[in-house]
């Protein structure tokens, strides 16, 4: 495992767990359950490679609770990967899952490894080897991996396929991320993007405010960014503002069109990892900015969907005064010292792991298809997500109101007490 | 004539999740045109009830069922969402057309609202075509579109939530299917232009075991073209049935009469005729065990019932009279053991309810609600606490003649007159048909009046594509659903006719058509309609039809091509119509 860096983030989730187990007045076992996680799988991973040398990799498998159900999160392939930031996704994926109403908990893991530096036949062999150490501790009622950062549907087909090899059967419900056709689901692409403008379409309507009427900037342009974007034309709102990151360049361009930027236009000059050509785009008639400018755009909503840590007590100041709704398409892309200013201009918040669950629903019902052996259309998917993303947002946004609270913290006390419920009701507390 | 101006649907409320039971009684989910169903019903629900009085009618609650509008902006995105525009517009078989509508996905901004919706409700709906041009004044589209009803009482969500999306792909589909697009070809339309919104209604009714039906249905029109006994045309018409309305909306055997004289019957010859030409299946719902599967089919939840069915389900204490054999009469009501007749005798003769007082107060009411004269469809139903509910389902305006075209009586049996009719509908001159198509009737068997609709629907497409109008002739119902009473053709098979002629033939002789969507077609296109039946001035010079030159003969038909045009008058204030020659034989 690599070593721990200065910066924990296991600790600010603990801290931040803490905070609102204050809250809620959450008793001692409960707090001390809840704020680590509840079991931990490290191994080791031998590959023989192509050049005939073995390598052993560091794997591991971390389930932070399972008293909702069984553990889900995804398996991830990073070179400086840390336990304690593997132990923090953990903790959030138990939140997501429980603010979005899911009967699941939260685990998360992976490889230390750089996929980019493996062939495809060595991927596939340490996808195989995670699955053999870790398969007694995971499976359609244990826990259920997913794709995560550099791993993909064919890794996710190796896995269950390996896992299958194990147990004997056929059980397409141990793992999602699986492609459509493989026991894959219809709606996993659009989902999380799907998800966030669900939630701000909520939020507009409590506001009393049409989509139709609005404008949005929005940083990133890959997979959760476009279908927001889509749903959120769809809706009549109207884009200005996308930012994304050149690769060659190896900085962040804003792309501005006042008048909206065109969705099929740009998806036409975009590589597969997000990034739009910026001298197509100015052909195009895009103002290419400097990175920064989709934050402090003239519109009324912002929807960071690409990264962590953009918005801070520093950014929050370049945020327009016009900006009504925050809704945060990406893990963590607002830092906890940004919040105050966020309330203190007035900007509604959707918190990330509520706004962001759409695709952690989709993978819910992946595994519910996948389990039954029987997939749904696209329709009844698309509307059962409709309905469970509407219905998470105002549990939310209620218990927000009611306790007077923020809806990140409400998000927070809503997901930690319904946990804490599931314990004390299973009689472990 | 727009009934609501250029209201779209934003002056509709939006559908809020969660309110069903407790909120607007008409609202909207997504944005767009509603259409010409939707305006009707909720110009009905703005302007009409409020002219009501409750006090007025103490038996009847008087109501529009809740209903949810899916306007055309759904419809546009379904069609880019799916890419249907291409095999939509093309020349594609119906089958397909069907098969690619029902796998196409609803556009995910619509679903959640709709699954939502389908959440809160349990009760039989009717899910119904409201599109642009359908019911505008000049462009009937009556009975184009389909009508699919659903009897949304299985258990779990997700299976009504299915079997709703079902039926919104099964309207949206019916846009495109072949009588659609021959409908457009007659009117010279652009069909790429056509919208269609969607209203979702619940159906009126009660549940009768495994069947859902109204205790009866109408359709009642303020001006009525056949005024029979001492009724006037502006008297108006009011057609009965029991169960659900489809059995008088497709031309099946209804009861007419009209509010002034609500005693006075249809013109029938004896009881025995009477008894023939009444009502004796109806329509429902199948609440029961599910049918096989046929999400493209327009009747797959539907039952065609007897009406001992009724009996047995006690709904016809106010609809029939029983025949005595000993006086060869009628008596009202079920007092007696007997065959049923569906007179609506109680109802109209006993006045055991109002119903005719509310009739003879908002048929004049709508009609001046609307501006024009109107069409009303309803439906009652009746519960045993004596609260009934008097529920209006559609309002549409009616064509009504303009201008002077007089025939006298005398006109109709002046020299050169090849056809003359004394029941006629339409109003004007027409001087430009050359060809006239008839059922020969030497060779017409009643049994085999389908084959005769094909050869029609070839004739016609061959004269439609030559732009060449025509006049048509043939024995019973044109356009009855029931193959016994005449040629079931819809109007996409005859749509090139400008003239049709319905003649008695031995002993066929059924009332002449009410089915309201082809009427409104005939109406909306400037048909002539005549009816020759036996007796009197009306009658057909069918030797001189035989003389004229034949450009086709099938089995059934011959198409006669003359050298000068016929000289057609059609008087729609007298009923009286006359057709001669270009020149005096």
């Amino acid at each position: 495992m690599s070593s721990e860096s200065a910066f924990n983030p296991f600790s600010v989730a603990q801290a931040e767990f803490d905070r609102i187990a204050d809250l809620i007045g959450l008793d001692t076992g409960a707090r001390q359950l809840l704020r680590s996680t509840q079991r931990e799988y490290h191994f080791n991973i031998p590959v023989r490679m192509d050049d005939g040398s073995v390598q052993v990799f560091q794997g591991y498998r971390i389930q932070h609770n399972d008293a909702r159900g069984p553990c889900k999160g995804g398996v991830r392939f990073h070179p400086q990967e840390t336990v304690n930031t593997v132990r923090a996704l953990a903790m959030w994926m138990t939140w997501k899952c429980a603010v979005a109403d899911l009967p699941l908990g939260g685990g998360k893991g992976g490889v230390i490894c750089d996929p980019h530096n493996l062939s495809p036949r060595e991927q596939e062999l340490l996808c195989r080897g995670w699955v053999r150490q870790a398969s007694s501790n995971v499976g359609p009622v244990r826990d259920i991996p997913a794709p995560d950062m550099m791993t993909n549907a064919q890794h996710m087909l190796w896995m269950l396929d390996e896992y299958e090899v194990i147990t004997g059967g056929r059980y397409p419900g141990a793992i999602t991320g699986k492609p459509v056709g493989m026991g894959g689901s219809l709606g996993r692409t659009q989902a999380t993007g799907y998800g966030v403008v669900y939630t701000l379409r909520e939020a507009l309507k409590e506001m009393d405010i049409k989509p139709q009427d609005t404008t949005a900037s929005v940083q990133g342009f890959g997979n959760v960014a476009q279908y927001a974007i889509e749903l959120y034309n769809r809706l009549g709102g109207k884009v200005v503002c996308v930012s994304c990151w050149d690769q060659n360049d190896e900085v962040s361009y804003s792309y501005l069109k006042p008048e909206g930027i065109d969705l099929e236009e740009l998806k036409s000059i975009t590589d597969h990892f997000g990034g739009i050509d910026h001298s197509r785009a100015k052909g195009l008639g895009y103002k290419v900015l400097p990175g920064e400018v989709w934050l402090s755009q003239e519109v009324d909503i912002l929807i960071p969907a690409a990264i962590e840590n953009q918005i801070t007590s520093e950014s929050v100041k370049l945020i327009s005064d016009r900006v009504k709704i925050l809704a945060e398409g990406a893990n963590g892309p607002t830092s906890p010292d940004a919040d105050p200013f966020l309330e203190e201009k007035g900007i509604f918040v959707i918190p990330d792991f509520l706004a962001n669950a759409g695709g952690v629903t989709c993978s819910y019902f992946e595994q519910v298809q996948s389990n039954m052996n029987y997939y749904w259309e696209l329709g009844d998917i698309l509307s059962r997500l409709d309905v469970k993303m509407t219905a998470a947002f105002y549990a939310v946004f209620d218990l927000s109101r009611k306790r007077e609270v923020s809806m990140r913290d409400a998000a927070y006390m809503l997901a930690i007490d319904r946990v804490a419920m599931a314990c004390r009701d299973r009689g472990w507390i | 004539m727009d009934l609501m101006g250029t209201k779209g649907s934003e002056s509709l409320p939006v559908f809020s999740r969660g309110t069903w039971e407790s909120g607007e009684g008409v609202s909207r989910i997504g944005r767009g045109e509603i259409g010409g169903k939707a305006k009707g019903l909720v110009l009905m629900a703005d302007s009409l009830l409020a002219r009501v009085s409750p006090e007025e009618f103490p038996d009847f609650k008087i109501t529009i069922p809740r209903m949810v509008v899916l306007p055309t902006g759904m419809f546009d995105t379904f069609m880019e969402f799916n890419d249907l525009w291409d095999l939509a517009l093309s020349d594609t078989s119906d089958t397909r057309i069907a098969q690619a509508f029902h796998k196409a996905t609803l556009p995910p901004e619509y679903v959640g609202d709709l699954r939502d919706f389908i959440s809160q409700v349990e009760t039989p709906l009717a899910v119904r075509s409201s599109s642009l041009l359908e019911d505008a004044l000049d462009h009937p589209f009556a009975g184009v579109y389909a009508t699919k009803m659903i009897p949304n009482n299985q258990p779990d969500v997700d299976t009504r939530f299915q079997r709703l999306v079902e039926a919104i792909r099964f309207i949206y589909a019916s846009t495109y299917f072949r009588s659609a697009k021959n409908y457009f070809e007659g009117s010279g339309l652009d069909h790429a232009g056509e919208k269609m919104a969607l209203i979702i209604q619940e159906v009126v009714g009660n549940r009768h075991e495994d069947r859902f039906y109204p205790r009866f249905s109408g359709v009642a029109r303020t001006f009525n073209y056949y005024p029979s006994g001492g009724a006037r045309p502006t008297d108006g018409v009011v057609n009965l049935a029991l169960g659900l309305g489809r059995q008088i909306v497709d031309g099946e055997l209804s009861w007419s009469y009209s509010p002034p004289f609500p005693a006075a019957p249809p013109p029938f010859n004896d009881v025995g005729d009477r008894m023939r030409n009444t009502q004796t299946t109806f329509w429902a719902i199948n609440m029961g065990t599910p049918p096989p599967p046929d999400p493209m089919g327009e009747t797959e939840f539907l039952l065609n019932l007897d009406l001992t069915q009724g009996e047995r389900d006690g709904v016809l204490d106010h609809l029939v009279s029983t025949y005595d054999p000993n006086s060869d009469r009628l008596r009202l009501g079920l007092g007696f053991k007997g065959p049923r007749i569906l007179d609506f005798g109680p109802l109209l003769v006993g006045e055991t309810l109002a119903f005719n007082d509310l009739m003879r107060k908002i048929l004049p009411l709508a009609e001046r609600t609307a501006g024009c004269p109107v069409e009303l469809e309803f439906a009652v139903d009746c519960d045993e606490s004596g609260q009934h509910r008097f529920c209006l389902l559609q309002m549409r305006a009616m064509v009504i003649p303009e201008g002077e075209s007089k025939v006298s009586p005398l006109d109709l049996n002046a020299p050169g007159v090849i056809l003359a009719s004394e029941h006629g509908l339409g109003h004007g001159m027409k001087n430009d048909i050359c060809d006239i198509v008839f059922i020969k009737p030497e060779d017409f068997q009643l049994s085999r009046t389908r084959s005769i609709a094909l050869e029609v629907e070839k004739i016609n497409a061959s004269l439609l594509a030559a732009q060449r109008p025509y006049m048509l002739i043939g024995f019973g119902r044109w356009g009855s659903a029931d193959p016994w009473l005449g040629v079931p053709v819809d109007w996409g098979q005859i749509s090139g006719a400008r003239v049709i002629v319905e003649s008695s033939f031995r002993e066929l002789n059924p009332d002449p058509s009410q089915g309201s969507h082809f009427f409104h077609n005939l109406i909306g296109f400037g048909v002539f309609y005549l009816t020759v039946r036996g007796g009197g001035s009306s009658r057909i010079n069918w030797d001189w039809l035989n003389d004229q030159k034949t450009v086709q003969e099938t089995e059934f038909l011959k198409h006669v091509e003359l050298t000068k045009p016929l000289m057609i008058r059609m008087d729609g204030l007298a009923g009286l119509g006359v057709v001669t020659t270009g020149t005096e034989s």
